[in-house]
């Protein structure tokens, strides 16, 4: 095949899984109408991947806030300005590295694990069985999980967040002697709900919707083989944090002026 | 895929098309179809297949097939491994479309049904799958309770009572706590048809349900089948390629090679055939009309080549 042919196999291809992608995020989100009288489903799969996924975030949360605590010290205290470390760590935290940290660690844990379950569902037969046995698996199967991920992401950004802002206090006040009201009341004062907070959650929705997203659509698509499964749980967690990525961009862009 | 207008649609864009415009069609009056009992409920015949033609890409799988399954009969489907029997089963329960020719269920057209007039003609339909396909993460008992709870909305107790009622008929009513994990291949087997039995369907189809079975499964298998048959009347579809048990069960049978129908009969009737291409398939002969040497270039000529490379 020569490269331009090759080119524009790509192209079309690229384009057609988009539109493919589309068609099917329209699938769940009519699937999603049943969701009101099975709840439960939610609720097991917000336990799924949320609260499996706790220990990796608090834990991340926790050291990226300790390193925050130490750079932004180090930093801030040539010009005299360490009293402003909180609003420093809570800042960086809450508008960047909450939301872009925790999507990336969820596509990598929880993504993938989505992928996969549903890639070996798909190989073998569950799905083809529930649709013989009249259940749509994208209502049953496919519609709580993306339900799911929209829920939990936001939740463990915000403990993200909260638990960053502990380990920046734990290190600026508790070992490098930042005054502690300081702290607390320069974060108090510089971090605004709307412009900060809001903003902060609108970007964990957004990536809530694409990771999950993206995790489901690969492993309803994945080829009903082992290896066909590996590549869909692969093509996940790249995609989906390159998408995090880039749209974190964008909504920097639009959002902080 | 379907081409249009020199764009290349993927299979599910264009299904969700057809639904649309099946809607619209629908909304404005023009509602195709009418009466579910038409010629065929007479006949007695629950299925009938005339004219089928799929292929996949370029690759034809089934060509210009035309078949009847009998109501309250057990027939057998029989050929080679990607004779295209499974597809032939994916065809009449509607998950695949045909590229052309008709597919009636209880004299309904599948591939014009809607979604939602599918999902309540397969609600009468069961499958048995090769694997088992019970769902993972459930119990035998919730497995077997799965189409139950989705469709019916009835009291525990009454749920309890029918759903150890179908694992007693295949029975596992003690092995209602094993999950499919913990389950012989044989006894998933059964756990999966208790479930393909829970909305007592009509008709039952059987995807290879011998393969990779002990003598004993076996045997389980074939007594159930029958058993179902002739116990509940349900209409039983086999695609095997065992051709012992298959015979041993089926009322008629249906051989199948290059897409198309190569024999048909009673199990009698196959196994005295003249047919060449029937006869290497039931005598399990290596070499007849279906080659023993995959098609290649001359063997002399290929070593040779080999030699100068």
């Amino acid at each position: 095949m020569n490269p331009l042919r090759r080119l524009g196999k790509f192209v079309l291809d690229s384009v057609e899984g988009l539109g493919r992608a589309s068609l099917f995020f329209f699938e769940v989100t009519v699937g999603t109408r049943q969701l009101a009288r099975r709840f439960e489903l939610v609720v097991q799969q917000v336990y799924a991947v949320g609260v499996l996924t706790l220990l990796i975030i608090l834990v991340s949360g926790l050291f990226v806030g300790m390193v925050l605590g130490l750079q932004g010290y180090h930093t801030l205290v040539k010009f005299g300005a360490e009293d402003s470390l909180g609003l420093l760590v809570a800042l960086s935290l809450v508008r960047e590295l909450g939301p872009v940290v925790t999507a990336l660690l969820f596509a990598g844990r929880a993504g993938s694990s989505l992928t996969a379950e549903i890639g070996l569902m798909k190989a073998t037969e569950q799905l083809a069985g529930m649709e013989m046995m009249a259940v749509n698996p994208i209502e049953r199967v496919i519609a709580p999980r993306l339900v799911a991920g929209i829920i939990a992401m936001p939740l463990l950004a915000a403990l993200f967040s909260a638990i960053g802002v502990l380990g920046g206090h734990l290190v600026g006040v508790g070992l490098l002697g930042v005054d502690s009201g300081a702290f607390w009341s320069q974060m108090q004062s510089g971090v605004g709900f709307r412009e900060d907070i809001l903003n902060g959650v609108i970007k964990s929705v957004v990536f809530g919707v694409v990771v999950t997203w993206i995790a489901v659509f690969q492993g309803y698509e994945s080829v009903p083989t082992s290896e066909g499964v590996s590549r869909a749980t692969n093509r996940t967690v790249v995609f989906s944090s390159l998408a995090v990525l880039a749209l974190d961009f964008i909504m920097t862009a639009l959002m902080f002026k | 895929m379907t081409k249009m207008g020199g764009i290349v649609i993927s299979g599910r864009a264009w299904d969700l098309l057809r639904r649309f415009l099946h809607g619209f069609r629908t909304a404005t009056g023009r509602k195709r179809l009418s009466n579910p009992q038409t010629d065929s409920g007479a006949s007695g015949a629950l299925v009938e297949i005339r004219n089928l033609h799929f292929a996949r890409g370029e690759r034809t799988i089934l060509n210009d097939l035309s078949l009847t399954i009998a109501r309250g009969k057990v027939t057998a489907i029989m050929g080679g491994s990607g004779c295209g029997k499974t597809t032939l089963l994916n065809l009449i329960g509607g998950r695949l479309r045909p590229s052309s020719g008709q597919v009636l269920v209880d004299g309904v057209s599948v591939p014009d049904l809607s979604t939602r007039e599918l999902f309540e003609l397969r609600k009468r339909m069961g499958m048995l799958f090769q694997s088992g396909a019970l769902l993972t993460d459930l119990d035998a008992f919730e497995n077997v309770a799965f189409p139950i709870r989705e469709h019916k909305n009835l009291p525990e107790s009454i749920l309890r009572h029918v759903v150890l009622m179908k694992l007693e008929t295949v029975g596992l009513r003690g092995a209602r706590e094993l999950m499919p994990a913990e389950l012989s291949g044989g006894m998933a087997r059964r756990v999966a048809l208790a479930r393909a039995i829970a909305l007592e369907p009509m008709m039952i189809m059987y995807d290879e349900p011998f393969t990779g079975l002990d003598p004993i499964s076996k045997g389980v298998i074939v007594k159930l089948i029958r058993e179902l048959n002739t116990g509940l009347g349900i209409t039983s579809v086999l695609v095997s390629h065992d051709v012992a048990e298959a015979c041993a069960i089926s009322d008629y049978a249906y051989l199948l090679g290059n897409g198309r129908i190569i024999g048909q009969g009673t199990p009698q009737e196959i196994s005295q055939s003249k047919v060449e291409e029937v006869r290497q398939f039931m005598g399990g002969l290596p070499d007849g009309p279906v080659p023993y040497q995959y098609p290649a270039m001359d063997y002399l000529e290929d070593l040779l080549q080999g030699g100068q490379a």
